[in-house]
């Protein structure tokens, strides 16, 4: 797909911002009504998902060319995918595809930020979106008894992710994941070299690169015959399972996140929580797991003649209806002791970390902006601690609260998990 | 023209250097056109630059600059719509997004106070935790809840929460040339209870038919009545989008659907129910709306129209009953269903009979959130006529001979072909009433070519049946051609103009101009 393939698409925006805002019926007061963190927090509507598919039109037309200011706008931006949600409860109409497209056509043109290239570099040089050296990689799983599925078949993999390897924060969860596995007698396998998914450099607009990941790492979850991923990275799981897909490199892999696999394991009573864990939480839905971790819907097709958007043959669109939202929360429920109170904005109208889309890199103020706005939603619920799934929505708010002097806590679920269990 | 480097700098101190954009990207996406008459031309005039102000004063001093400079400016709210747009060079854009706040709500007066960029949604939720419910746009609850803020303001809910006109209290307004005005109590004591009196009152002068749509200054703070709310705080509403429904119906709510045999039957039981003030939405309808609020896509609304075409027997509304008691409701419900009995309504249960889609339906029409589906969706184009606002049978009437102009549209295939009768309301529980008519289209050349051919007709059918003026009259071309057979009316609102914005500041191109 190419921009112009967005043609109609952008050009079926009727501009009446419902992408700014939650779905309307959700509204349940003055505060928390707002979706996008972009168009909060720069206001000027271009950093609305109907403002980026008006200026998508204009490139197209040749209104505008690449600048600084274009870029700048088309990149303060998580690519949360929230707009497309909240637009799709009433229009027929692709948002999210085109925008992260806008991206994908500068990146091929040469109309990148240097911040963006250099992490690129990283990624083509050795396999990582996060510096630091390739060798260390596995040092998470250190100690761990568990195979190498480079050098073994193996049914089962855990996919670490490139934020869980180099962050020592996050491998407490990573290594309660092999432990709960090892527990309910899986035997997973780990790649101790692996490498980046590709799912961010995707939605930064390096799309080649992100194939290029894609392929490989397929070749090597072919090799060892791999039947079932499981990561506890949302970006990856959104890789691997939606994005993998779309470059047609997926074939059968079940891909599933923590999250949905320790329920499984949880429902056969194959994982049995009996310790309490007495402690009052939120969660939140990372935006890669719940509103765009939804399968992804092949089509191929076009626009049928006439007056209505309909198309040969129907095309069913991603709203957000089928992302993970039960199984988190599931896993959750079932730990004892624990009481969870959700946020106001929640499921597929969550607001975001503030880590993605290259925001973080690219503009760490406002990813902070973004994480302070969801850690003050957190705080009104009055809970000792935030739970989430994915490393770069734990990691974006421990700063946070960091930097706000705060006490609340963060966790993964499987570390609650893990200290229901093991 | 663009801003030389002084004028930008006289902006940016007014705003700071972080709320004004002279950048062709900030202006480009402003400048998108939208999809409510859009015509040929995918973009309209940009802007010289866009400006957000804060608060009421720094707008005063955003007005003045323009007035100061020999520019143009045009305010918008939520921004939905050809009047936010211009139409030509020297205009700056003052988008009041950051100005959003709910001032008051009080509960004992029944007032609210919001800002411009407050929308619908945000009011009507707040409202309901206090027992309370505000008129909400029928263009929906993404729209600002300024009373003022656009057009009419007739909507789901103006059955027994009026609309715009008549719902503004006290009103904070910065007039063209920079002078701010407060209306009413406001002007007098501080106060904002009333909008004509005491203190100064010119509800008539910033209002006119549907509002001067961004050509007479800029509303920064309004009052809007509230009525009392029988429901719960919070709508109990389950399902991931775009499947939302209620899990049930709550207590003392009722929706049903009726069709009735003519539309001498309609109005018969739409005064009757007005009358018994039974109704806390009484809402025309027909089933191409239905089909698309109710569908979650457009291949379902196909379907969902084709099925719902077979159902009705002619001219449609839907009712909405909210008990205050259960007893009220037992009145309510018995009432509605002898008014049924008595002028032929035929329920569509099929609609109702599934708790799901009835309680889906409850609280889409409650909260208007299904009016992009329904004009929108289809085609992502609405050039339907917006009727104006007079007794209940005579805008019917009016809608009715118009909507028989939109046949020759869909023979010529240049719209989508719904086979949509017009709808109707009755306002107020009384006799006023509305009425507008769906038309869909992809926007193209001959489309256009229809479009303005369809409303030259249904100029002629306004202004040769009697039917007074429609909400589609805004613009120049439009007041000349309404003007000289209603008492003039088109001189007396260009001198309006003329006297309170002497430098022509306030772009009128969407309102009326002060040409000779």
């Amino acid at each position: 797909m190419t921009l112009i393939d967005y043609q109609q698409d952008m050009e079926t925006c009727c501009r009446c911002s419902a992408c700014k805002f939650i779905p309307l019926e959700n509204v349940k007061g003055f505060e928390h009504a707002n979706v996008c963190p972009s168009i909060s927090r720069f206001e000027f509507h271009a950093y609305s998902g109907g403002g980026r598919l008006g200026l998508g039109v204009a490139l197209l037309e040749k209104k505008i060319d690449y600048s600084d200011k274009l870029l700048e706008v088309v990149y303060n931006c998580q690519m949360c995918g929230a707009c497309d949600t909240s637009c799709k409860y009433a229009m027929d109409m692709e948002v999210l595809d085109p925008i992260n497209e806008i991206r994908i056509t500068g990146v091929a043109g040469g109309h990148t930020l240097p911040v963006l290239d250099k992490i690129i570099a990283s990624l083509r040089q050795t396999g990582t979106m996060v510096p630091g050296s390739r060798a260390k990689r596995g040092d998470w799983a250190e100690g761990l008894d568990v195979k190498d599925f480079t050098k073994q078949k193996s049914e089962v993999i855990y996919h670490a992710g490139c934020r869980t390897a180099y962050s020592r924060d996050m491998w407490p969860a990573a290594r309660a994941s092999i432990k709960l596995m090892q527990k309910a007698g899986i035997e997973a396998g780990i790649a101790p070299e692996e490498t980046c998914c590709g799912g961010r450099a995707y939605q930064m607009g390096y799309r080649d690169d992100a194939i290029d990941q894609a392929k490989r790492n397929m070749d090597a979850i072919k090799k060892a015959g791999a039947k079932t991923l499981v990561t506890g990275c949302a970006e990856c799981y959104h890789a691997f399972k939606v994005l993998y897909d779309k470059f047609g490199v997926r074939g059968d892999l079940e891909v599933l996140h923590t999250s949905e696999y320790f329920d499984q394991l949880i429902r056969a009573g194959r994982l049995k929580p009996e310790k309490k864990v007495d402690l009052y939480v939120t969660y939140h839905d990372p935006c890669h797991l719940g509103r765009q971790g939804e399968p992804y819907i092949r089509w191929q097709g076009k626009r049928r003649p006439g007056q209505v958007i309909l198309f040969d043959p129907p095309k069913e669109f991603r709203r957000g209806t089928f992302g993970v939202y039960g199984p988190p929360r599931d896993v959750i429920g079932s730990i004892p002791g624990i009481r969870l109170t959700e946020m106001a904005r929640t499921k597929e109208y969550a607001w975001c970390c503030g880590a993605g889309g290259g925001v973080r890199e690219t503009n760490p103020a406002f990813a902070r902006w973004t994480a302070n706005e969801r850690i003050g939603e957190v705080a009104e619920t009055g809970v000792e601690a935030i739970v989430t799934g994915c490393p770069g929505c734990e990691d974006s708010f421990r700063e946070a609260i960091k930097a706000a002097g705060n006490n609340l806590k963060v966790f993964d679920i499987v570390e609650l998990l893990a200290e229901s269990i093991l | 023209m663009a801003l030389i480097g002084a004028q930008y700098t006289a902006f940016e101190d007014i705003v700071g250097a972080d709320f004004i954009s002279a950048d062709p990207v900030i202006l480009y996406a402003y400048s998108w056109r939208s999809g409510l008459y859009a015509g040929t031309d995918k973009f309209t005039p940009l802007f010289e630059a866009a400006v957000l102000p804060q608060n009421t004063e720094e707008v005063q001093a955003i007005v003045r600059l323009c007035n100061k400079l020999g520019l143009q400016f045009k305010a918008t709210s939520t921004n939905w719509g050809l009047y936010n747009d211009a139409t030509g060079p020297g205009v700056i854009k003052i988008d009041l997004r950051r100005m959003n706040r709910i001032i008051e709500i009080n509960e004992k007066s029944l007032y609210a106070v919001v800002e411009p960029y407050v929308i619908g949604a945000q009011l009507q939720a707040e409202c309901m935790k206090r027992g309370l419910i505000c008129n909400q746009n029928g263009a929906g609850a993404n729209c600002s809840a300024l009373p003022i803020a656009a057009h009419g303001g007739y909507g789901h809910l103006s059955q027994s929460a009026s609309y715009g006109e008549r719902n503004m209290l006290a009103l904070e307004w910065v007039a063209p040339d920079g002078e701010l005005i407060r209306f009413g109590s406001l002007g007098s004591s501080g106060a904002w209870f009333c909008g004509d009196g005491p203190g100064p009152s010119l509800r008539g002068i910033v209002r006119g038919n549907v509002t001067p749509l961004g050509g007479l200054g800029v509303y920064t703070r309004a009052a809007t009545k509230l009525y009392h709310w029988s429901g719960p705080p919070t709508f109990p509403v389950e399902g991931i989008s775009p499947d939302y429904a209620p899990g049930e119906i709550p207590p003392r709510f009722l929706i049903r659907f009726f069709s009735f045999p003519s539309l001498d039957e309609l109005d018969k039981a739409q005064r009757k129910m007005g009358e018994s003030e039974i109704a806390c939405e009484l809402m025309g309808f027909n089933a191409a709306m239905a089909a698309s609020n109710i569908a979650t896509s457009n291949e379902e609304m196909v379907r969902l129209f084709q099925e719902f075409s077979g159902m009705v027997q002619g001219p449609s509304c839907m009712v909405i009953i909210v008990g205050d008691s259960p007893a009220d409701f037992d009145y309510k419900t018995r009432v509605l269903a002898q008014i049924a009995l008595e002028t032929g309504g035929k329920s569509l249960d099929k609609i109702t009979d599934d708790p799901k889609v009835a309680g889906g339906c409850l609280w889409r029409w409650l909260r208007s959130t299904a009016s992009i589906r329904e004009v929108f969706r289809a085609t992502g184009c609405f050039g339907g006529e917006v009727g104006g606002t007079d007794t209940y049978r005579l805008m019917a009437d009016y809608i009715t001979e118009t909507g028989k102009c939109k046949d020759d549209l869909i023979r010529r295939g240049l719209v989508y072909d719904d086979g949509s009768s017009p709808f109707t309301q009755s306002i107020e529980h009384g006799h006023t009433g509305h009425g507008e008519l769906l038309i869909r289209y992809r926007p193209g050349a001959a489309t256009w070519d229809g479009l303005m051919e369809f409303m030259g007709k249904a100029n002629n059918i306004a202004i040769n049946g009697h039917f007074g003026v429609p909400g589609h009259v805004f613009s120049d071309m439009q007041h000349d051609i309404y003007g000289p057979h209603v008492s003039s009316y088109h001189l007396w609102l260009r001198k309006i103009k003329k006297v309170f914005d002497p430098n022509n500041a306030s772009e009128g191109s969407h309102y009326i101009t002060v040409k000779e």
